[in-house]
């Protein structure tokens, strides 16, 4: 993810959650969270349930999210210096009195406190909204919304529900490699399509029931479509490479190898009971430590997934 | 879906495996299905979409398309390790299955490398849980590194339930000790990482037999000394990390070694040792620092300065021979005979002190009332006058380091009068004046006063010249100071000045530090060794020196005394110099196992 890229994302995550964007430039965002942002990004568990046990009024943070923190700091720069240009009085003598007693005081005392955070890729800020949207984001149902000529009042339009879910499969051994996919399954005939999130982000999607349409009726049920999914994904990686695999199944063997002959020898020559025990126990260990290190496997997991109503009959 | 098919377990705790090839099986996470048929159930509640398609995008982003590229590197824009740094990440990653053992000499950043390889396994998802098991003196110090470095969130270990957090950082000593040990073996560790670890080079310790306990699927154990005394430390370490990798011990003993420290079937060795551990050195032939430029500098008391020096010797002399010997209270006294030779401030604030608590029919008052008649004699402070001179004929940056507040005071005071800007720099200021001071120091002002040489964030290498105004006895916080500005990045020797008063014994620490040791200018990371093997035998050297001081009685015999102790800190260095694996054939080999780096400033 660029800057660019970043600032979209946060943009489109703040108007989401519905937090008001006080001010904002193409490398920043001064925002005050909407109090469901705010439980997902501050960390105040206790202040929201004091909130949801009193009913009182919550009061929200306010940020200063910089995207783009080497244009943000030259415009600063810059504003700063002309603000620079215009003061040339020294403060006020009251001020400099107050500031004597009570340290530097900036701006007005009752000033809303907005911490800066810078939100680049890998910043533990911008990890957390992923985390947010991962987990806000997991179940949908949606309706493609009709296209935009009047229906004749009697005339229904039918559609036909879909299973979506977006996978993240990982290939795996001490090292690991991912890839998305996304499958779409018609709940009413079973037609199974890849790629179905590209399909859908090329409609308009609203949660809302359209009027004047009816919903073919589904012949599979979800436990049964998920089934067919798997299926389909696996049939798709059956015919990967997976010389990765082998490697690594040949580096286990020698591992396992390896250790046999260490501890072997060392168990026949144990000289009791306890001291046989407690070597067996450590190369059972060491057995199990090196097969979890490097065993081969892959692994599938929704990222998310929903209904869809598309229109039409598939 | 709320907890995704969770990567670091153990395969075989998954439910279902299906083949897809012989060496590979799919498990695939179904918790979703009962989910979302609960929520179409209930009708509900759906997610919002457009959270959804950020989800994917999220998603999107954090994949790990490729076996090979670092990903870590993308994450961490606030830092540039060096090239040899993810040189070794990467074949730790790669070739190593992320077990090895990280020998770089001291100062090439084997900490950045560990960091780079977690990193890289967390970016990954291959590792949440870590332990890191350091010196206690270290842990803070691994936290922040891995905190502000890497962004990964690292604890240090303080109470029990600390060991929830995924990862940890926490003593050896503590970690080994119940409550904690059992804890810590009833844990699966996705790595753990181990600081300074020639510690485990003997099996029959405790540490070394609690690290072999531990389960952990990805291990990095980091020391620059691999081998101190003998080749069955490295074997130990090595059967700690991959048991089997030299075969068996007596295997061991008959394949490789000829003596203890003299291997054989070099080429055989080599082999099995580069599986398992890298080891970077400073190259021979490149600028690895530039140089240290040390200046002692005499400066002559006034007549008054003496007679306070002289009565203050006095004084405590005859305090440690009142007490009987008593060394835990008679530290202080030995303060005060220090801080004469700094200032006469120093002196004051101390007796003034002094004078505060003791009993009001002490004896004891007059007396230190008649020493601060003295301290009222002297005028002017020689060796502050004796600084100014030094600095203007610098005329450049100079960081200027004291032990005492009191000097510190007087001396801004002092310049400020003459017109020369400095800045306080002191231990005890908050993070953002600490900041604002080094700001004012690489701006206008042409001096800092220091107090305290630790710590983080005091980076100087745009300045080159100190001024050690007085010198701690405890010569690693000289080494301190020095690191602060001889370090990477900086472009010019480093001009050391010390300032010595004559006939006091600043002059006698000063050549024990400066001629014995040679302590200016030894390579980084010598200082260690030479402390740890003299503090074996002995008081720690700033409590030996004390005790030397008020023992000895007088001139000839303290003369005496500190010439043996300054030849046995001569021979500890050759020692330190020696031993370890220089020109030795074993030396050689292992330094096999790495890259020479040339570290340019």
């Amino acid at each position: 993810m660029n800057n660019r890229q970043i600032h979209k994302f946060v943009e489109r995550y703040l108007e989401a959650t519905g937090c008001g964007i006080l001010e904002k430039s193409p490398s920043h965002f001064m925002v005050k969270l909407s109090p469901a942002a705010d439980r997902e990004l501050t960390g105040r568990p206790y202040y929201w349930s004091f909130v949801d046990r009193t009913g009182a009024e919550p009061e929200t943070m306010s940020f200063l999210f910089v995207t783009d923190r080497d244009k943000y700091d030259a415009a600063e720069a810059k504003a700063a210096e002309k603000e620079h240009s215009f003061v040339s009085a020294p403060p006020g003598g009251v001020e400099a009195a107050l500031g004597r007693s009570f340290g530097h005081i900036h701006g007005s005392l009752n000033a809303v406190r907005m911490p800066r955070e810078d939100l680049y890729f890998g910043s533990r800020r911008l990890d957390q909204l992923f985390q947010a949207v991962r987990s806000g984001g997991q179940f949908v149902c949606l309706f493609q919304e009709p296209e935009s000529r009047k229906p004749h009042p009697l005339e229904s339009v039918p559609y036909t529900p879909w299973l979506g879910v977006n996978i993240r499969v990982g290939f795996e051994c001490d090292r690991k490699r991912e890839e998305l996919h996304s499958y779409g399954i018609s709940l009413a005939t079973g037609v199974c399509v890849e790629q179905f999130y590209d399909r859908l982000l090329k409609l308009k999607m609203t949660p809302r029931l359209p009027a004047n349409i009816h919903i073919a009726r589904s012949s599979l049920t979800i436990t049964k479509a998920a089934g067919m999914i798997e299926q389909q994904l696996e049939r798709k990686l059956k015919s990967y490479d997976y010389s990765w695999a082998e490697e690594a199944a040949a580096r286990l063997d020698d591992e396992l190898e390896r250790i046999q002959l260490y501890y072997e020898p060392l168990i026949a020559g144990a000289e009791d009971e306890e001291q046989h025990a407690a070597i067996t126990a450590q190369y059972a260990n060491r057995q199990d430590e090196i097969r979890w290190q490097l065993s081969p496997r892959v692994t599938a997991s929704a990222i998310n997934c929903g209904i869809f109503h598309l229109a039409g009959i598939d | 879906m709320q907890r995704p098919l969770n990567s670091t377990e153990q395969p075989g705790t998954e439910t279902t495996g299906k083949k897809l090839h012989p060496n590979a099986s799919l498990y695939m996470d179904r918790s979703w299905h009962e989910e979302l048929n609960d929520r179409i159930q209930r009708n509900g509640p759906w997610d919002d979409w457009s959270i959804f398609q950020l989800a994917v995008e999220a998603s999107q982003a954090t994949l790990v398309t490729s076996f090979e590229e670092l990903q870590c590197l993308r994450v961490l824009p606030a830092f540039e390790p060096m090239e040899h740094q993810v040189g070794t990440a990467r074949k730790v990653l790669h070739e190593m299955g992320g077990r090895a053992i990280l020998a770089d000499e001291v100062g090439l950043g084997k900490t950045i490398e560990a960091g780079l390889v977690l990193k890289e396994y967390m970016v990954r998802g291959l590792v949440r849980k870590a332990l890191i098991l350091v010196p206690a003196s270290l842990v803070l110090q691994w936290v922040r590194e891995l905190n502000s470095k890497f962004g990964i969130s690292a604890v240090a270990q303080k109470k029990e339930h600390t060991w929830q957090y995924d990862v940890v950082v926490a003593s050896m000593d503590t970690a080994k000790r119940d409550p904690h040990r059992s804890i810590l073996l009833d844990q699966d560790y996705d790595m753990l990482i181990i600081d300074e670890a020639h510690k485990l080079k003997n099996r029959k310790t405790t540490n070394y037999q609690f690290v072999g306990k531990l389960r952990k699927k990805y291990c990095l154990l980091l020391t620059a000394t691999p081998v101190q005394n003998n080749m069955d430390e490295l074997y130990n370490l090595i059967t700690l990390l991959k048991p089997g990798q030299l075969g068996g011990q007596s295997d061991f003993s008959a394949n490789y070694v000829v003596d203890k420290r003299i291997p054989k079937n070099e080429d055989r060795l080599q082999e099995a040792l580069s599986q398992v551990m890298i080891r970077n050195r400073r190259g021979d032939g490149g600028i690895h620092f530039t140089k240290r430029i040390v200046k002692n500098i005499i400066v002559e008391l006034s007549e008054e300065e003496q007679e306070l020096y002289h009565a203050v010797t006095a004084f405590v002399k005859e305090r440690y021979d009142e007490s009987g010997g008593d060394m835990t209270s008679m530290l202080s006294l030995v303060t005060l005979q220090r801080e004469v030779c700094s200032s006469r401030d120093a002196v004051f604030i101390t007796l003034v002190n002094m004078f505060k608590k003791m009993p009001e029919e002490s004896p004891m008052r007059a007396k230190v009332w008649e020493l601060v008649e003295v301290i009222r004699k002297i005028k002017a402070n020689s060796k502050a006058e004796k600084a100014l001179e030094l600095i203007r004929s610098i005329d450049d940056k100079v960081i200027l380091f004291t032990e005492y507040r009191a000097t510190q005071e007087h001396l801004l005071q002092f310049f400020k009068s003459h017109d020369l800007t400095a800045v306080p720099y002191r231990g005890g200021m908050n993070r953002g004046k600490k900041d604002w001071m080094m700001d004012l120091f690489k701006g206008r002002a042409q001096v800092l006063i220091a107090t305290e040489a630790g710590g983080e964030g005091i980076n100087l290498q745009f300045c080159h010249h100190m001024i050690n105004f007085d010198l701690p006895w405890n010569p690693m916080r000289v080494e301190q100071r020095i690191g602060r500005v001889h370090r990477l990045g900086q472009k010019n020797d480093v001009k050391i000045y010390n300032l010595c008063t004559k006939g006091t014994i600043e002059e006698h620490i000063v050549s024990l530090l400066h001629e014995k040791i040679n302590l200016f200018e030894l390579v980084i990371g010598e200082l260690d060794h030479i402390l740890e093997r003299f503090e074996k035998e002995e008081l720690p050297l700033e409590q030996r020196l004390a005790k030397l001081m008020l023992e000895s009685s007088g001139e000839a015999e303290l003369q005496s005394e500190l010439e043996t102790l300054g030849s046995s800190l001569n021979r500890l260095r050759s020692e330190a110099g020696s031993s370890p694996e220089h020109g030795a054939p074993l030396s050689a080999l292992l330094d096999n196992l790495g890259d020479s780096v040339e570290v340019r400033p």
